[in-house]
């Protein structure tokens, strides 16, 4: 089985976490404990779907060849590949923590970054489903415009990327 | 039926590990190296989660929200840019959970602009995300996707703030009358609510809930506490 390997970013994250940690655990130990009982709610919630991606994973990689993701999200037609990312983006809500993994590993096997940028950015940014309820709060003109926009943004974002990167 | 309402709380775990079944029964040597190849992406995983969790940790108990908050109104310039760039973050949860935030802060004032930064910079821009994005798809492809996005935030809350004024806005929500309530729509289901005040608040599948009870005394205090710990600020209550 191939592992990970511990590289100098992840461990320069883990040192500079760690030495946050202690700097507040001395500073209030009993507010910085407590802190963690809200992020463990959240994260609890969030594992069944995050273990259900990561397997989707390995189906993923394991089924389709990389020559298929290449045909299909490669170098060949960006713009469309990218178009329908974004869409697929802005209906999807799913949590870009989850989103990462996978989004990283189509990337890994030959899928080009732009499309990959345009569904992390409207995933996150976009939300079709949630914009009900964003028109309750905040009223139909803002709402349209702020997911609109965003749209937008994010086609322009992910070309950038893929001029620049 | 316990199994039963599992299975619908994790539908996509559960389709997996049905597709995983079928796949050991009738090919197990590919159902094999689709777990292999899952299991690098778990351990990944393991070596960034406790980091995720220890920064939004972190960033929940110590970014000092109350006073972000009231430090933008109307007139409040870039400064005020900055904080509401600030607020959104280092806050926790999904875009849903920010609308009612900003509901809160257009009540105190804030400019259309800055609440189209709270929103965007919470739904995309989160410190603890940018380390798991980082993990996952390289250092440099995050940086430069968070300097574009920020770049875009700031363009986007100068043309919204032009086109929507604030008479675009619903003025006043209806709230049902009961003592404590929790709106569901924004529960994240974190349940801090429930560890703070159990005498009113209480799980029911994956969001909290509260009891149908007058509060008074100690109790009231405890669901104020409550109300202000919570991250979706979905507790809405009348003393």
């Amino acid at each position: 089985m191939k592992l990970p390997k511990l590289d100098i970013f992840t461990l320069s994250l883990w040192l500079i976490t760690a030495g946050l940690f202690l700097f507040f655990l001395f500073k209030d130990k009993k507010k910085t404990l407590n802190s963690t009982k809200i992020a463990k709610g959240m994260m609890g919630g969030l594992l069944g779907d995050l273990m259900g991606i990561l397997f989707l994973i390995g189906l993923i990689l394991t089924f389709i060849p990389p020559e298929t993701i290449r045909t299909f999200l490669g170098k060949s037609n960006v713009f469309l590949a990218t178009v329908i990312s974004a869409l697929a983006g802005s209906v999807t809500l799913i949590p870009a923590f989850i989103a990462f993994p996978l989004v990283g590993s189509l990337v890994k096997v030959g899928a080009s970054i732009v499309p990959a940028v345009a569904f992390l950015t409207t995933l996150t940014m976009v939300g079709f489903v949630t914009f009900p309820l964003e028109k309750k709060e905040l009223g139909l003109k803002f709402a349209l415009w702020r997911n609109s926009l965003s749209f937008v943004f994010a086609l322009i974002i992910a070309f950038i990327m893929g001029v620049i990167a | 039926m316990k199994i039963f309402e599992k299975v619908k709380k994790n539908k996509l775990l559960s389709a997996v590990i049905l597709a995983y079944g079928i796949l050991f029964a009738t090919m197990p040597d590919k159902a094999l190296a689709a777990v292999n190849n899952s299991m690098y992406y778990v351990f990944e995983m393991l070596m960034i989660m406790p980091v995720i969790f220890i920064l939004t940790s972190l960033a929940e108990a110590w970014v000092p929200k109350e006073v972000i908050i009231n430090s933008f109104g109307e007139k409040s310039g870039f400064k005020g840019n900055i904080f509401a760039f600030l607020l959104g973050s280092f806050s926790a949860g999904p875009i849903y959970a920010a609308f009612p935030v900003c509901r809160m802060l257009l009540k105190k004032g804030a400019g259309i602009a800055n609440i189209v930064i709270v929103l965007s910079t919470w739904a995309v821009i989160k410190v603890p995300m940018l380390a798991n994005e980082a993990k996952f798809l390289g250092p440099k492809f995050m940086a430069m996707r968070w300097v574009l996005t920020t770049i875009s935030i700031f363009i986007m809350a100068y043309f919204i703030a032009k086109a929507v004024k604030k008479e675009d806005m619903p003025q006043e929500l209806e709230t049902d009358g009961q003592a404590v309530s929790v709106n569901q729509d924004y529960c994240i289901g974190c349940g801090v609510c429930v560890n703070i005040c159990p005498k009113i608040f209480y799980m029911e599948g994956k969001k909290a809930v509260a009891r149908k009870e007058a509060i008074a005394g100690p109790i009231a205090e405890k669901v104020s506490k409550a109300a202000e710990a919570c991250p979706g600020k979905a507790i809405n209550y009348t003393l």
